[in-house]
């Protein structure tokens, strides 16, 4: 269960999270869904402690991050990159992470097997695609068998077959009862995925609610995206 | 606590850069003894190096490279870009999503630290200690254990110094260079000891007195005193850079 409280934050002396609220429910996937710079990442790193709102609270199962007690064993985050040192391997980034948590270490085997980087496990993590980077970010967050999974733009750099995989894996997740939170600016990726939607645009959350609500009236969830938040489908670029 | 201490060794060693900090850092010192010996023997000979308390000791401070390094590369191996695809994306994400106490993290961090410059220390002047003892015995005494003890001390606080100033800039180039410089090419501390007293108290300079006891230093100040002086140093910089790393959006 992930509640966020009327958090704001300013960065730079420009507002940038308008009193976000909203939830994300156990066995259900949650879409956070908006543009590039709408405040998603930001709204993910307040919740994952990495940085402070200036008011508002971001809960998971009750605590705020910060307050987590091997946090691993609780929430797994995926956000840009993989998270390891470029000159370790994948198989050394995964034991320290687990070392931190007191996990085993044969746990870093068990979420490459999972991720379907066995093979990789001796390379460098420097070495890797993007692809493979977000697998690695993935078998990280995966180390405590989490029951929450905040994942940052999870299908980013991933090809089609990783799309598919990942589809499948957060359906699993989900129907396993965790709680899944996904951000992303894909919106015909996330209509399969999610059960829940959060749209954000500019700081604000514009709607929520179940996909089928969300879409309304609209054809698909993209054309509600751009008629809730006013931006031209096909703008200047 | 144990398993956050385990986890920054595993991290700390498993650093290609942190492995040329630990051979570097432990054999500089002895190798250089070794190919000094014949010019020290001559030097002993013609009576040009009457002072010989200090010998091998005074040694050890070509090393200091090495605890140098160490400190700089626990915290700034956080701040360094994971990779060409996503230039934002550092280790330190991962580092805080595993332990988001962060006075909790650096408290870990610090000793793990300690652990592996500690032991580098203790066997570097152990090993140059000994040498020295081998190659110019008859002239050389044995250093008391306490000043032995201090040099290891001194090692061990060089790196929190490197450490605590690299927390502050959370990048690692600029301190290295200012420390390796200041260490080796031109010791900008002490040439302040020409202009003022005062930078007698800066920590390299205080903090050598602690085992050194040559007669080149402008004020002398008593090793404990020395000790305290280069600690209090360490310790302010240090909560310096634990309020800014508590505070700081990482």
């Amino acid at each position: 269960m992930i509640t966020i409280d009327r958090v704001s934050k300013t960065k730079s002396r420009t507002r940038i999270l308008y009193d976000v609220t909203f939830e994300a429910h156990p066995g259900r996937v949650t879409g956070f869904l908006g543009p590039n710079g709408a405040g998603k990442t930001s709204t993910l790193r307040i919740l994952l402690g990495l940085d402070s709102p200036q008011s508002g609270t971001a809960l998971i199962c009750g605590r705020p991050y910060r307050k987590l007690d091997r946090p691993l064993t609780t929430v797994g985050a995926l956000l840009d990159g993989s998270g390891a040192h470029r000159a370790r391997t994948a198989r050394a980034h995964l034991r320290w992470v687990a070392a931190s948590n007191g996990l085993p270490d044969s746990r870093a085997d068990e979420v490459l097997e999972v991720v379907g980087l066995t093979g990789e496990a001796r390379k460098r993590a420097g070495r890797f695609s993007l692809g493979m980077s977000r697998r690695l970010g993935l078998a990280t967050a995966l180390l405590g068998d989490p029951e929450v999974l905040v994942l940052d733009e999870p299908v980013n750099g991933l090809d089609p077959a990783g799309i598919r995989w990942m589809r499948g894996f957060l359906r699993d997740s989900a129907a396993q009862g965790r709680t899944v939170l996904l951000s992303s600016h894909l919106m015909g990726e996330l209509a399969e995925i999610v059960d829940d939607v959060v749209v954000i645009d500019k700081g604000r959350v514009v709607t929520h609610g179940r996909l089928a609500d969300v879409t309304g009236g609209h054809r698909t969830l993209e054309d509600a995206f751009f008629a809730l938040t006013a931006t031209e489908a096909g703008g200047p670029w | 606590m144990v398993n956050l201490v385990r986890a920054e060794l595993r991290k700390l060693l498993g650093l290609p850069t942190a492995w040329v900090g630990l051979v570097l850092g432990t054999l500089i010192a002895p190798v250089i003894v070794l190919l000094n010996a014949p010019y020290t023997r001559r030097a002993i000979a013609a009576g040009t190096l009457t002072d010989l308390s200090d010998l091998g000791l005074r040694d050890l401070g070509v090393g200091l490279i090495g605890p140098m390094v160490l400190g700089v590369i626990v915290v700034s191996s956080e701040y360094t870009s994971t990779g060409r695809d996503a230039p934002g994306a550092r280790q330190l994400t991962a580092t805080l999503a595993a332990v988001p106490h962060r006075l909790r993290l650096l408290l870990a961090k610090t000793t793990a630290l300690v652990l592996v410059v500690a032991a580098q220390a203790t066997v570097t002047t152990a090993a140059t200690l000994t040498l020295t003892q081998v190659l110019h015995g008859e002239h050389a005494p044995v250093p008391a254990p306490g000043r032995v003890a201090a040099a290891i001390l001194y090692w061990t606080l060089t790196a929190l110094l490197a450490y605590a100033i690299t927390l502050i800039t959370r990048n690692g180039i600029v301190p290295l260079t200012l420390l390796i410089i200041n260490s080796s090419v031109v010791s900008v501390s002490y040439l302040l000891t020409k202009v003022t007293d005062l930078a007698s108290y800066l920590p390299d300079i205080v903090g050598a007195q602690m085992f050194i006891r040559g007669s080149d230093f402008p004020v002398e100040v008593h090793p404990v005193t020395a000790g305290l002086v280069m600690t209090a140093w360490i310790v302010a910089l240090l909560a310096v850079g634990a309020v800014l790393f508590q505070r700081r959006d990482a």
